[in-house]
């Protein structure tokens, strides 16, 4: 029976995603305490130059590069010159303005390249199938995971080794008192929403070929993620990774086994994580 | 101070229901219609000003309670034989009721950036049930909801006819609307108001904030379900993007344009609202565009939306500078 351990893969591939885009919900979460509305919109837009990018010039790794790039200046440009500007106002106006955006954005896409889905085919080796021990897989699926563990890594290894990490880690701790401290913290903060908003274009880019690009891609990844920081506790990026994973295998066995309870199955296990253990897995009591 | 306010609501409140009185007389059905949308939605954008102005509570689910209120009160009119409009509605208040004390008490543990998210989860939640629920909700294909004639003994009320359901919405939801300002000036409303100021005082002081918010969040809830209620009677049919986030995007553009500051601003703002995509759709199928920068260049200039910048202008010559960001405690001299 060959079942399982395609499923497993197809949790995976999803899981992956997950993670990617969650990873950097969850960091600017924990830093700067902007829950960013916006950060589903940025895979969507990503995705949707990927597909402008593969129509141009039919080059996949190049819109792998310059996608994600793109995305990087855009959240560098939206938290210098929009979040900074109602960080006074308080809390309330900052979730206002990123989910205004990405209203916007999604309207935007939608006008740009219609309200319709559009498949994306990157002709490239990857569109093959693979002979794994007794059944053949999607060559794309293992590379979304291969993706995801490679930045994955990239990243723990960044925060956890180097100075930039330091940072970053005492940024999410007390940022008042980095700041005091001679760090730029205005500086740190505009990059690591933007180093967020470039990882989710990345997801975006890689999730197009695979679940094909439209305009409710935002929504559906958007509260697939809140669900995962929600299991997996604020600003924990272990707790994405856990959380991330199981909900993939919860998505990808719940269409299999329970097909008309798939959809509610991720929203009882949140459910069940905040009745248990309202802060998540990882979180700390606040 | 206390009596100035009230005559001063008093009088607006008379001056807005005069004009609401002679709309059907003066101006085309389109009209009458498109005002009694507007009622609709000024009882949904004022139930969800309670929670973001005056509690200071960020909610991103407030469609889940319209939503449930549409389907409970077209689920109600489908299969019951001979419910009364009265009764739909009860039972449309009553589910939202429930459904508003059971989240409230496992999502008001969390504040702010949390709460929101939770609450924009359990939306996508309710909308899932309501897609996938296809022998209750019809799904995507909707329910379509015919109006009982209200019976007053000696005449029939003909509910079909906009222009008398138009007085019935302006009289029963306008009763409503006015009930949630009473609620607003009880004990019950400034604790409601307080604990957003200092709610470490208000425990202190003996009050039980978890209660009094729990209270509050299935009052905006319950309200917020007879908003819904109407509107499948308004629409003679319940969809499934009553229940979508889209709804809870519409409240919050109403509110945030009307402003988060008083009590009538989010009247204001669904009046606005109403017009402005009436306008807006008619010259270009791309107006939620618009919208959405309207609502942008608001968040960053004009956080007090229209009812601060009017209260900024009348209070210019007075004291200091008006931010308007919430509602402030009035009539406490």
């Amino acid at each position: 029976m060959s079942t399982i351990p395609v499923f497993v893969l197809h949790g995976l591939a999803y899981a992956s995603l997950l993670f990617l885009v969650s990873s950097g919900l969850t960091l600017v979460f924990g830093m700067m305490n902007v829950l960013n509305f916006a950060h589903a919109a940025f895979y969507m837009v990503g995705a949707y130059f990927s597909y402008s990018i593969l129509q141009a010039t039919g080059n996949f790794w190049l819109s792998l590069i310059v996608c994600p790039l793109l995305l990087f200046c855009i959240g560098a440009l939206v938290e210098r010159f929009l979040l900074r500007r109602v960080h006074a106002f308080g809390h309330v106006h900052e979730l206002l303005l990123t989910f205004g955006l990405a209203y916007i954005m999604t309207e935007l896409v939608k006008w740009i390249w219609g309200n319709y889905p559009l498949s994306v085919s990157i002709g490239s080796f990857l569109t093959g199938q693979v002979q794994l021990m007794g059944f053949t897989y999607p060559i794309y699926r293992l590379f979304i995971i291969f993706c995801a563990m490679m930045v994955g890594l990239l990243m723990s290894l960044t925060i956890y080794k180097t100075r930039v990490g330091i940072i970053v880690r005492a940024a999410v701790n007390d940022s008042e008192m980095l700041n005091a401290l001679g760090i730029n913290i205005p500086r740190v903060f505009m990059n690591v929403f933007a180093a967020g908003a470039a990882l989710s274009g990345f997801a975006g880019v890689i999730a197009g070929p695979l679940l094909t690009t439209y305009p409710g891609m935002a929504g559906d990844i958007l509260i697939d993620a809140f669900v995962v920081i929600v299991i997996g506790g604020f600003g924990s990026l272990g707790g994405a990774l856990l959380a991330s994973l199981i909900i993939g295998q919860l998505q990808s066995f719940g269409a299999l086994l329970i097909p008309k309870l798939s959809l509610a199955l991720i929203y009882m296990l949140m459910a069940a994580v905040l009745i248990i253990k309202p802060s998540g897995l990882f979180g700390e009591e606040q | 101070m206390i009596g100035r306010t009230y005559t001063n609501v008093g009088l607006w409140g008379i001056f807005l229901f005069v004009v609401a009185v002679i709309i059907p007389l003066w101006f085309p059905p389109y009209q009458v219609t498109l005002v009694t949308e507007v009622i609709v939605f000024a009882l949904y954008a004022v139930s969800y000003n309670l929670l973001l102005g005056y509690a200071g509570l960020l909610s991103f689910g407030h469609a889940l309670f319209f939503g449930t209120g549409a389907y409970a009160a077209a689920v109600a009119l489908n299969h019951i034989p001979g419910l009364s409009i009265f009764g739909a509605v009860v039972i449309a208040v009553i589910v939202t009721t429930v459904t508003g004390f059971v989240l409230g008490g496992l999502l008001l543990r969390h504040k702010g950036a949390y709460f929101a998210l939770l609450t924009l989860a359990f939306n996508a939640l309710f909308y899932a049930v309501a897609t996938k629920w296809y022998s209750v909700t019809g799904g995507d294909d909707g329910l379509s909801v015919t109006r009982p004639d209200i019976s007053l003994g000696i005449v029939d009320l003909n509910m079909s006819d906009i222009t008398i359901f138009y007085y019935f919405t302006l009289i029963v939801v306008g009763l409503v609307i006015l009930f949630s300002w009473y609620f607003t000036r009880t004990a019950m409303g400034r604790t409601v108001l307080l604990m957003r100021e200092n709610e470490e005082r208000m425990k202190f002081l003996g009050y039980n904030t978890n209660l009094s918010r729990l209270i509050l969040f299935t009052f905006t809830g319950a309200l917020a379900g007879f908003a819904g209620a109407f509107y499948s009677l308004f629409f003679q049919f319940t969809s499934i993007s009553a229940i979508s986030i889209d709804m809870t995007t519409t409240v919050l553009l109403m509110t945030f344009i009307g402003g988060t500051g008083s009590f009538t601003g989010p009247i204001l703002g669904a009046l606005v609202f109403t017009y402005l995509q009436d306008f807006l759709s008619d010259i270009t199928d791309r107006w939620p565009i618009i919208m959405g920068l309207i609502f942008i260049l608001m968040v960053l200039y004009v956080p007090g939306g229209l009812s601060g910048m009017l209260s900024s202008l009348k209070k210019r010559f007075g004291r200091g500078n008006y931010m308007g960001n919430h509602v402030e405690m009035e009539g406490q001299g």
